[in-house]
């Protein structure tokens, strides 16, 4: 009994852990994973709950050079308010390691959200970086976008202009804007992938 | 991004350290011991006399600094190299971009991989000098994390072609300045600018070898990707998630990687299986999970044991 026991535990364990690794990472046009993460509000949040609404995840690192070109401008925050105020759930997702560049404390967290004015839906803390892992997170910043259906239709850049001066955010296509603007008027998003671009996300290794 | 103000960033640096000897100058200290009225009266005298010759002074260090033209980059240096001593009317030159970078910093290549920048350069030229495009040496595969950039570490030369008129002045003097803009990473990125400038003189005869920047000219050539030799072959077909790539050779191949020019071809952290051939070799090449189009052509550098090649191939 006992080591049937085992063999269970065994088969549950490779259920839940091997299974999904195995799994091929999000594709544009296809089922975006499920996830469960602990937001820095201390809730949990699950994409599966979500059905009925788009959904933005926003890698991010607050040390990192591109990420700051978004906010130090203000232009992430502005994308925030915007697209929550049109019933988007935008969440923010760390992934970098303890000890690595952007890791930060629920605490810090949201003490940061407080002096940068940032508005997402939640933050999502994802030390482990099982969930960057999962949508093959390459950059801070790099954008996600899930349709209502549970479909990921946008992965990519934030916009058109790899680069980490501010002064290029005027001017630049936003495939973020431009592909939830599409795909809420019922249009197919034009441009669904693009080369993110920014820091590596700090994985642990 | 304005010229001015890239040179006037630039400027701060070179003007950063003379300022910083003014505070320590004898002259100075003559003033800071000053207390009484009369005599802050003659060090006050004694500035209107030290000032105007330590301004001439920081005026000349300031210029021997731009014609030095070495400058600051996060965590290095960059500087403007010539491969010839003289511009000749009429002929094409090289003008290299020389980083120079601490232990375990690197900068980018033309396809800085899945995360960082490539250096990017707006030239400053004089009438009648045009530059070309960056010739780019091989770069380092750079693992960071789960991902993969493609880059240099300690030093790189980029090799600039330029075009000189006919219708310079011999005799001339002409100045070029580059501003440079990039991405310096390790486990972390900085991101900075510069302003590199080199003065050279236009002359009709030919001009000789710079002895100084050869040697570094030479590496970076001989780092290029070569064209492939006529009697290679070479095909890609396309498969459901990755690119089937065969090279026919004429010797068994034991080592190789693909380096994309292009983002969203390959999945640039996945291994490449090598599949050594009598007369050549088959790579298997993950397709990018950006990948949305099929591309006409695969582009990029060939990395065949120590060789580099440049692959430029329909894809069936």
């Amino acid at each position: 009994m006992k080591r049937l026991s085992f063999y269970f535990c065994m088969v549950l364990l490779m259920v839940l852990f091997v299974v999904p690794q195995l799994l091929e990472a999000a594709r544009v046009g296809e089922t975006a994973p499920d996830f469960v993460a602990l937001g820095s509000d201390g809730k949990t949040y699950r994409l599966a709950d979500l059905k009925g609404k788009f959904v933005v995840l926003e890698w991010h690192n607050q040390g990192c050079p591109y990420t700051r070109k978004h906010y130090e401008g203000g232009n992430m925050q502005g994308l925030q308010k915007e697209w929550t105020g049109r019933g988007v759930a935008w969440f923010t997702v760390i992934s970098s390691a303890p000890g690595t560049q952007g890791y930060v404390t629920a605490s810090e967290e949201n003490a940061y959200l407080g002096r940068m004015h940032a508005v997402p839906t939640a933050v999502l803390l994802d030390p482990s970086g099982q969930l960057g892992h999962v949508y093959n997170a390459k950059t801070t910043p790099h954008m996600f976008i899930i349709n209502p259906q549970g479909a990921l239709i946008y992965d990519g850049a934030i916009d058109n202009r790899p680069t980490s001066d501010v002064s290029d955010i005027n001017g630049a296509t936003n495939y973020v804007s431009l592909a939830l603007e599409q795909a809420m008027s019922g249009k197919p998003v034009a441009t669904a992938a693009t080369r993110p671009y920014g820091c590596s996300v700090k994985y642990a290794n | 991004m304005p010229a001015n103000s890239l040179a006037k960033q630039n400027l701060g640096t070179h003007f950063a350290f003379p300022r910083g000897s003014v505070a320590a100058s004898p002259g100075v200290r003559i003033h800071d011991m000053g207390t009484g009225l009369k005599k802050r009266t003659t060090t006050t005298r004694i500035r209107h006399f030290v000032g105007p010759i330590f301004q001439l002074g920081i005026l000349l260090f300031s210029c021997t600094l731009l014609l030095a033209s070495a400058v600051a980059i996060p965590h290095g240096t960059a500087e403007l190299l010539t491969e010839r001593t003289s511009i000749q009317p009429g002929h094409h030159f090289y003008i290299g971009l020389n980083f120079r970078l601490e232990p375990g910093w690197h900068i980018y290549w033309i396809n800085p991989g899945d995360a960082g920048e490539s250096p990017r350069v707006t030239w400053q030229l004089p009438a009648g000098v045009h530059a070309g495009t960056i010739e780019w040496p091989m770069p380092k595969r750079l693992p960071a994390f789960t991902l993969m950039d493609f880059g240099y570490e300690d030093q790189v030369l980029l090799l600039v072609p330029m075009k000189a008129s006919p219708k310079l002045d011999a005799g001339s003097s002409l100045s070029l300045s580059a501003g440079i803009k990039l991405a310096v990473c390790r486990d972390v990125c900085v991101t900075g600018r510069a302003q590199a400038s080199l003065s050279l003189p236009v002359r009709k005869e030919t001009p000789p070898p710079d002895e100084a920047a050869s040697g570094l000219f030479r590496a970076a050539r001989r780092a290029l990707p070569q064209p492939m030799p006529p009697s290679w072959k070479f095909k890609v077909v396309s498969r459901k998630d990755s690119f089937q790539l065969a090279g026919s050779v004429g010797h068994s191949v034991q080592q190789a990687f693909f380096f994309p020019l292009l983002a969203n071809q390959i999945e640039n952290a996945a291994p490449q299986t090598l599949r050594p051939v009598k007369s050549g070799f088959e790579l298997t090449l993950k397709k990018s999970d950006q990948f949305l189009k099929p591309i006409d052509r695969l582009q990029g550098a060939l990395l065949l044991g120590e060789k580099a090649y440049s692959l430029n191939i329909p894809v069936h």
